[in-house]
């Protein structure tokens, strides 16, 4: 291996999306248009939980303009028309009841979306409406409305160590994850166990591109979809088996992704598009409005009731967790984030008895799914606002409580996981010394204006479970180089920092390398987009496939100057040797012919099954995120001022800084407005703030006056150069830090998002009343 | 049909600095116009309410939510879109500070943001942070915290002013 300084880790030069994306020449799904394309909309329904008595279509279907309407009277000949993760319960179109407002009830493919919208309001449907199910707390009563009276299909995967799931445990309850370790008795043995009820608010992915796709189903055995989702070889085995079609009739292709932050997930717009378009017989465009975004993938809100155990010195014993996760009217990717948050509640600390339930709570509201920081970013806010409050509790400054208690480097989470990756205390101790945590003892106050700071740490295991994933490396004679894997990129640098990695094993510039169109027909397999896995997953298997490609280059060569290959280097598609240098491009001809020829190297990674891992294997890597917050309370109008906020994560190497620095600023704003303003609100089973003017998203002038990351570089990542993967991180520890802050300044604790000027002159007045 | 409803009439306006002579609806906005007729995909279409700023377009130098202004809005007037900055293919200082900051993550909010960006440097050449701020908040970016695109600006306000004749 070369031990040239390296040229393309860890430099910031312009992403290789650059050029397109700031020229406007960008080619996202929304700009797919094919010849002959209809527009389809959905109707929705307007009750939280209803019967369907009847649907008559019969106008709408004699309307000009109008190619295909899709009701249950269709979706009844397709061979499964359900869809979901683990558990296959949400239709295509509603078929014996809706289940939120919102739940797509018919669909049209028309000559345009105008014409569409008017053929769905000549749909005359007649409901029977059911009482609604919203309280979390209150789901499970015999008095309460059931989602679903019949079970649906659905699998519970295979656990290890300590894991186990159980579909329908209780009404209206879909799945269960439940997590154990360490003696059942450790609580006997603490001098303290505290109870506390954290609550989470709900928030929508807001990704700026809508939910949308191009489906072309025209010929009867031959699938093409354009679309906008993050999981190309998940969502075709889905389509697959939802029209039973084989897999080799299906391509998924997915163009640049204008942001998911999750959603982008699973089936979304295209059973819709395609089932249209098969009526149809032509190509439909199914683009959701952002509002309609809304309606269909949200956050988890969450109810988390932790109980810890504790020694009087600080250190914790054991934790037992109740996690109840507003799941919404469908599955949808519900059942996995409860494996997480129910394993990610512990927080990165070491206890002997750990022990976790958590359900998936079935509403009369949007149906919720994967969302950045995947069931973490709940059961962070909780850790880390209860290691704060016991701190204080027993008198001990919370820094040192966590750092008493912090997992160390190597060490395992729990028995059976790999090592921490990360030096926890290194990088608490960088919050503490960017944040000036051991000046604050002299913050001052302003009035009524208080101040205070806060830590946090968050935590997740990283890089997914059963990830699969393939590369595949192309050099052609002129030394240009083709990537293809399945990695999509959504915004977070993906194509960029995998085709540096390549670049850097083949000695050559970035600007050779190629990714190539995202394409099911001929992109090798990849599990999806998600869990941080692009660089600490994939990475690993385009790592391999250039190195592939490299040694068969290098061996050719050595064939041609009839020398051992361990005597050869590669570097600007020469061959080195010694002093020699030797261009490629004449050799292959002389020996291939004037074609030349292409040298494919492919890659291959999963990690490890393993039974001794509670999640059946153990994890990729740690992904942590580290913060600090100075808040200014107004005591007089509750308003929070953050001031300063400081996240930091561990990219183990950083192959391009800025697009970490992005990455970990990206999720850290989302963090902050979570904790302080943004959330969906809910009326009953109806959401009030639905639309871009009512739901608060956070703007420039939201930020902190001081708001600051640092990308740490501790190089202990499994992935290329010691790389770890970035994106969830950074959001993470931003709430509890924040809260943490509060109670700095005011000694008030809030347990429930946002931390609104309301909430926070009530708890003023509590404690000034008691 | 929207034919029989709503006639085609002409309209005439210029687009990156070239006349442009068509026909239109009342009902059509100005994005579609733009994305289905003339200019390209660069405009980007989100909340569709004005609100995100992702389809900005400049109107005689103004930055407007092209979703919300009906194509017959700009009859006479000069419309610029991100398709029309770069120079001969050479990006615009502003275009290729976004790309040396990488001041961009998905890039859907990119084309806004630039002539946004672009429209702030035309009033003020040497706008302080409060007005990059309050700028840069008039369009909403999901991914990158701001930051970036704070810098991308300061470093594209340096960029111009130095190439300034």
């Amino acid at each position: 291996m070369t031990e040239a300084p390296l040229r393309n880790i860890g430099r910031p030069d312009r992403r290789i999306d650059a050029g397109e994306k700031v020229s406007g020449r960008a080619v996202y799904t929304t700009d797919i248009d094919l010849p002959g394309m209809l527009h389809a909309k959905v109707l929705r329904s307007p009750h939280g939980h209803a019967r369907i008595v009847s649907i008559d279509a019969s106008a709408a279907r004699a309307m000009p303009g109008v190619h295909a309407v899709l009701t249950r009277d269709e979706t009844a000949a397709i061979p499964m028309p359900v869809y979901g993760y683990f558990i296959k319960d949400q239709p295509i179109v509603a078929t014996d009841k809706v289940r939120y407002e919102g739940d797509i009830v018919a669909a049209v493919a028309a000559e345009d979306e105008g014409t569409a919208n008017r053929a769905l309001a000549a749909i005359r449907v007649e409901y029977e409406p059911q009482p609604v199910v919203t309280d979390l707390e209150r789901a499970s009563d015999p008095d309460a409305a059931e989602l679903f009276e019949e079970p649906p299909v659905g699998i519970v995967p295979k656990y290890g160590q300590g894991a186990s799931g159980e579909l329908r445990p209780r009404r209206n309850v879909c799945y269960r994850f439940s997590y154990e370790t360490g003696p059942a008795d450790a609580f006997d043995e603490c001098d303290h166990v505290f109870e506390d009820v954290f609550r989470f608010s709900r928030m929508h992915h807001f990704h700026l591109e809508p939910f949308v796709c191009v489906a072309d189903w025209s010929r009867k055995d031959r699938i093409e979809l354009w679309t906008s989702c993050q999981n190309p070889f998940p969502l075709r085995k889905e389509i697959a088996r939802i029209f039973g079609l084989a897999e080799n009739r299906i391509a998924v292709r997915v163009p640049y992704i204008g942001g998911g932050f999750g959603s982008k997930n699973g089936c979304k717009t295209e059973p819709v598009a395609l089932a249209l378009s098969r009526l149809a017989g032509r190509p439909v465009r199914f683009c959701l409005t952002l509002e309609e975004g809304f309606l269909t993938n949200t956050q988890h809100a969450a109810i988390l009731k932790v109980k810890t155990g504790v020694m009087q010195d600080g250190m914790l014993v054991a934790r037992k967790s109740e996690i109840l996760l507003d799941s919404g009217a469908y599955s949808d990717g519900s059942p996995l984030v409860a494996e997480k948050a129910g394993y990610r509640i512990p927080g990165p600390y070491r206890y002997r008895r750990i022990e976790t339930d958590c359900y998936c709570v079935m509403t009369n509201t949007a149906p919720a799914g994967p969302f950045r920081g995947f069931g973490g970013t709940q059961t962070s806010w909780a850790c880390e606002s209860q290691i704060d409050m016991i701190a204080h509790r027993l008198g001990i400054d919370p820094y040192d409580m966590r750092r008493k208690n912090l997992i160390d480097l190597g060490e395992p989470f729990v028995p059976g996981e790999s090592g921490m990756d990360s030096d926890l205390r290194a990088g608490l101790d960088l919050v503490v010394r960017e944040l000036g945590y051991r000046r604050r003892g002299g913050l001052e106050d302003d009035g009524p204006v208080k101040r205070g700071m806060g830590l946090a740490i968050g935590f997740k295991d990283g890089g997914g479970v059963n990830k699969p994933a393939l590369a595949r490396v192309k050099v052609s004679t002129g030394g240009d180089i083709f990537l293809q894997c399945g990695t999509a990129e959504i915004g977070q640098g993906a194509h960029t920092a995998l085709s540096a990695v390549v670049a850097e094993r083949l000695g050559a510039d970035r600007s050779r390398v190629r990714y190539m169109p995202v394409d099911t027909d001929h992109t090798p397999f990849d599990q999806g987009t998600n869990a941080s896995s692009a660089i600490s997953v994939m990475g690993q298997a385009v790592d391999r496939a250039a190195l592939a490609a490299r040694a068969q280059i290098l061996d050719f060569a050595a064939g041609v100057l009839d020398c051992p290959a361990e005597e050869l280097d590669l570097a600007d598609w020469e061959i080195r040797r010694g002093n020699e240098a030797h261009p490629l491009a004449p050799m292959i001809m002389g020996h291939f012919g004037g074609t030349g020829w292409e040298f494919v190297g492919e890659g291959f990674h999963k990690a490890e099954n393993s039974h001794a891992a509670p999640l059946e294997a153990p994890c990729v890597f740690w992904e942590i995120g580290w913060g600090g917050a100075q808040v200014a309370v107004d005591t007089e109008t509750g308003l929070v001022t953050v001031e300063k906020l400081f996240v930091t994560g561990d990219a183990g190497r950083a192959i391009h800084p800025l697009v970490c620095r992005g990455q970990d600023e990206g999720a850290a704003l989302m963090g902050l407005s979570q904790a302080l303003f943004e959330r969906m609100i809910y009326d009953g089973s109806r959401l009030v703030n639905g639309d871009a003017l009512t739901y608060r998203v956070p703007l420039a002038d939201d930020l902190p006056e001081d708001f600051r990351s640092v990308t740490q570089e501790q190089g202990h990542g499994p992935g290329p150069f010691g790389a770890k993967g970035m994106g969830e991180g950074g959001m993470l520890p931003v709430a509890s830090a924040i809260a943490n802050a509060i109670h700095d300044a005011v000694g008030v604790r809030i347990t429930e998002l946002p931390l609104s000027p309301e909430r926070v002159l009530a708890a003023l007045a509590a404690k000034d009343g008691g | 049909m929207p034919d029989r409803l709503d006639p085609r009439f002409d309209l005439s306006f210029t687009l990156n600095g070239a006349p442009v002579e068509t026909a239109t609806t009342t009902a059509t906005a100005l994005a579609d116009l733009l994305r289905e007729g003339c200019g390209g995909r660069g405009t980007r279409l989100a909340c569709e309410r004005a609100v995100c700023g992702a389809c900005t377009v400049l109107v005689d130098g103004v930055p407007r939510a092209s979703c919300s202004v009906f194509a017959f809005e700009v009859e006479g007037c000069a419309v610029q879109m991100i398709e029309g900055l770069e120079n001969d293919g050479e990006l615009s200082p502003v275009q290729a500070a976004f790309a040396d900051n990488s001041a961009f993550q998905c890039g859907y909010c990119t084309a806004g943001m630039i002539l946004l960006t672009e429209a702030l440097l035309a009033r003020d050449p040497d706008p302080d942070e409060a007005a990059i701020r309050d700028w840069i908040s008039s369009n909403i970016c999901r991914c990158t915290g701001y930051s970036l695109i704070l810098e991308a600006v300061r470093d594209a306000a340096r960029r111009k002013r130095e190439t300034a004749p």
